[in-house]
């Protein structure tokens, strides 16, 4: 399973590439291989705002639905529809193709709570 | 997970990989590849199900007919030897104890299909009530069988592949629903034309000692068949495009057989049995609320628990909803107010809080040829 060396992960399975102001959000590949057949993505509307730690979708696979953390708090600025409309590309491809939402953050990531590759790699052999 | 009963064929699963969860107090194969593809190997191929979990409770004895015409809704004097018939128990108060398949074997002779997670409930029941009468005797032999049912357009090709010729054509020539014992790889097992997916297929009874091997002979016919293992996850989709009731999803011992929508197995005109008052009480009243497919419109999967809508008004609940892979879409059943809905009615779902748009369905929502 590979975890790219520049993100930053949450122990929620989601991924976080950022920058000053803005970052892409999406799952791991962990996530992705824990659910199966992803079948249904539920996204937010561009300019919905989020807390660190909300809920701002569903992934859904055949058996279960689970929710999608935000990482970090801002504003959402622009939704991947490809992977609304196909959910196996994120299958396939969960940090390139299958990124999420990119955000405007309205603050600075957590340090503390963001695993590094290493760290998220660790932390999921333990799953 | 480590206190789950592992089914004869666990190890053959762990080798390929499979995905194992906890079920019905057992360890079982939920998926080897993909609930999807596994669906699909089904629907256009053949695939092979270890649905050993399954109770098998055994009646027989001078009295065993009277006694299961006592404790079954169906008319178990429609059964001949040989053949099977899809049943269910009640408690007094109507409500389904399980569902379940009879099939007789011999003259006061039956095997008794039961679900896993109801299997020591039902036993127990069964026992108790058959301690009130006279020439019956009651035995689970769950723990000596195992089951594997082979579904699908080629699994006559596979039968044909794995049993001598005779057996085979003798498997040929069965009407659905039928059973036939057969001794096969030094053992005598049975073969019943049932099914749990809406495909052509077979269901076999057999010693836990013959599990491996058969299941090896089975999917050693992969090249001439396409036949491919699958897990629960698939068995789940595809019993639900079938509309086949799921027992503590679509049904619980609260539900009546009128409103889970197999009337059609239930005798009221000619059977006398547990639960029979409550029912004519429930019939002559109406019922409130009776099992319907639906089909989403658009977005959103509905799941068990789900409510449903017309308008602002409540009208029922989901009580198995998911992706109809074959049908496309997604979709399920709901128990739903008869009074408020009908087929082709429009419903919504409230999914998370959002109503999703869906309509009543007629069942099941996916047909192939099952019977002969």
């Amino acid at each position: 399973m590979d975890f790219p060396s520049g993100l930053k992960y949450t122990k929620d399975h989601e991924w976080i590439d950022s920058t000053d102001k803005t970052a892409k959000i999406g799952v791991t590949a962990f996530a992705v291989e824990q659910l199966g057949d992803i079948v249904h993505v539920e996204l937010p509307q561009v300019g919905e705002t989020f807390a660190a730690g909300a809920s701002f979708g569903t992934i859904e696979s055949t058996k279960t639905v689970s929710d999608l953390y935000m990482p970090v708090a801002g504003k959402v600025v622009e939704v991947n529809k490809d992977a609304v409309n196909s959910p196996e590309s994120l299958q396939a491809d969960p940090y390139v193709k299958g990124w999420l939402v990119k955000v405007e953050m309205s603050g600075t990531p957590d340090k503390a709570t963001l695993l590094d590759a290493k760290g998220y790699e660790a932390f999921v052999k333990e799953q | 997970m480590s206190t789950a009963k592992k089914t004869a064929l666990y190890d053959m699963h762990k080798s390929l990989n499979a995905k194992i969860v906890p079920f019905g107090g057992w360890a079982m194969p939920v998926s080897y590849t993909s609930v999807l593809q596994e669906h699909k190997a089904v629907r256009e191929q053949c695939g092979i199900f270890d649905v050993s979990h399954m109770g098998e409770v055994f009646v027989t004895g001078k009295n065993a007919t009277e006694f299961l015409q006592k404790i079954t809704i169906n008319d178990i004097h429609r059964l001949k030897v040989g053949g099977g018939q899809y049943s269910a128990i009640l408690n007094e108060s109507g409500g389904m104890i399980d569902d379940l398949i009879i099939y007789k074997l011999a003259e006061e002779n039956y095997l008794i299909c039961v679900n896993a997670s109801n299997k020591d409930k039902d036993y127990t029941w069964i026992k108790s009530q058959s301690l009130k009468e006279s020439g019956v005797l009651v035995e689970d032999k769950s723990d000596e069988y195992s089951q594997i049912a082979v579904q699908g357009p080629t699994s006559p090709k596979v039968m044909e592949a794995i049993l001598p010729t005779a057996d085979a054509q003798a498997l040929m020539t069965m009407d659905y629903m039928q059973i036939k014992k057969i001794r096969a790889f030094n053992q005598d097992m049975y073969f019943a034309r049932t099914g749990y997916t809406g495909e052509w297929g077979y269901e076999i009874y057999l010693p836990n000692k013959a599990a491996g091997s058969v299941w090896e002979a089975l999917l050693s016919t992969h090249g001439k068949t396409g036949v491919c293992p699958i897990g629960l996850g698939a068995r789940d989709t595809l019993r639900l495009e079938a509309c086949y009731l799921l027992y503590g999803n679509d049904m619980n011992d609260t539900v009546s057989p009128l409103e889970a929508g197999i009337d059609w197995a239930t005798r009221l005109e000619t059977s006398d049995f547990i639960g029979k008052a409550a029912l004519l009480k429930q019939k002559a009243e109406g019922v409130t609320r009776k099992n319907f497919a639906f089909k989403m419109e658009g977005d959103g999967i509905p799941r068990h628990d789900m409510e449903v809508f017309v308008g602002n008004e409540r009208v029922g609940i989901v009580t198995s909803g998911s992706v109809l892979p074959t049908v496309g879409g997604a979709g399920g059943m709901a128990l739903l107010d008869p009074r408020k809905v009908k087929v082709e009615d429009q419903i919504e779902i409230d999914i998370r809080g959002k109503r999703k748009l869906a309509r009543v369905a007629k069942k099941p929502l996916y047909k192939a040829k099952v019977r002969g």
